[in-house]
């Protein structure tokens, strides 16, 4: 498998590392214990196209949003992970 | 209190030693260790990469990289080491980052790098054939041509790689990998080089 970094280009899967899901997203402070639980404990497992955080570890060191296929590996898209590289995402 | 007498040495200090090694007869593989060189680490603040250019614009009268390249300006090389930031590597004492703080001020967070990597310059007629042992990055000249850079990894170790100007009318590689990893990665780079035959030597000139 090989990701194209938006900043560097394509690369092997060895420069990578994988974090997970990227679409929990951080519930607000009263939203209670429930959300919370759900946010840190429960992932779904997906069996297709799924969106995930991707570390170029070995490479630039810029966190990306990777849209893969589970069952085939097909990678559809790549893009910066907020944070990423400020003049890309626009800060 | 303790006196202390620090000694700056090579991280290669022990490794390197000069003088052919491997295959005999004529080397295919030359490495130089390149020392006492001044390197510091440029990163936009949040929101500051147009400023950060700016600035570097300024000083060096090139602009600096925003894709994976080496950028020569007069007394030094400007190097991309990710999304908004890259590595000033000079000699002399010129660009410090004594020197460079008041320049980027406000736009960007420096390192002091100078004493953290090693460089080492990769040249000869099977440097391309020894890297493509260790490296997934395609070296070929149509691809990476003088000037091109990437951040990548070696042997699982990081390591910033550019390529420089022509040694010899043969293409030069610089490798600038961690302090602490460069002895590792040098005896790789030795194992992988030696059918090739080295010569092995160490500079203070680029
Ligand atoms: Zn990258």
């Amino acid at each position: 498998m090989r990701i194209t970094c938006p900043f560097c280009g394509e690369r092997e899967l060895g420069e990578f590392t994988y974090l997970g899901d990227a679409k929990p997203q951080r519930p607000v402070a009263d939203a209670g214990e429930e959300a919370v639980y759900d946010y840190v404990y429960l992932r779904d497992n997906v069996a297709g196209v799924m969106s995930e955080h991707w570390y170029h570890s070995g490479g630039c060191r810029a966190w990306l949003k990777v849209t893969r296929n589970t069952l085939t590996h097909e990678i559809s898209a790549v893009e910066p992970a907020a944070g990423a590289g400020a003049a890309k995402v626009g800060a | 209190m303790a006196d202390f007498s620090w000694d700056v040495r090579s991280p290669l200090d022990r490794a390197l030693v000069a003088g052919p090694y491997g295959a005999q007869g004529e080397a295919g593989v030359t490495l130089t260790e390149i020392r006492n060189f001044d390197l510091v680490q440029v990163m936009a603040r949040r929101g500051k990469a147009g400023e950060m250019a700016k600035a570097a614009k300024t000083r060096f009268g090139v602009a600096a990289p925003d894709k994976p390249e080496a950028v020569g300006a007069a007394d030094a090389t400007l190097i991309w080491s990710g999304p908004d930031q890259f590595l000033v590597l000079s000699k002399g004492g010129k660009h410090t980052i004594e020197a460079l703080g008041p320049i980027f001020a406000g736009s960007a967070s420096l390192s002091d790098q100078s004493h953290a990597r090693a460089l080492i310059s990769v040249s000869g007629e099977k440097a391309r054939a020894m890297l493509a042992k260790l490296s997934s990055i395609d070296l070929h000249p149509d691809v990476f041509g003088v000037g091109a850079a990437a951040a990548t990894s070696m042997d699982h170790t990081s390591v910033t790689l550019w390529r420089g100007a022509d040694r010899g009318g043969q293409a030069a590689f610089n490798l600038l990998v961690f302090a602490t990893f460069a002895e590792s990665l040098w005896h790789t780079i030795l194992d992988s080089a030696a059918e090739y035959g080295v010569t092995i030597g160490h500079s203070e000139e680029f």
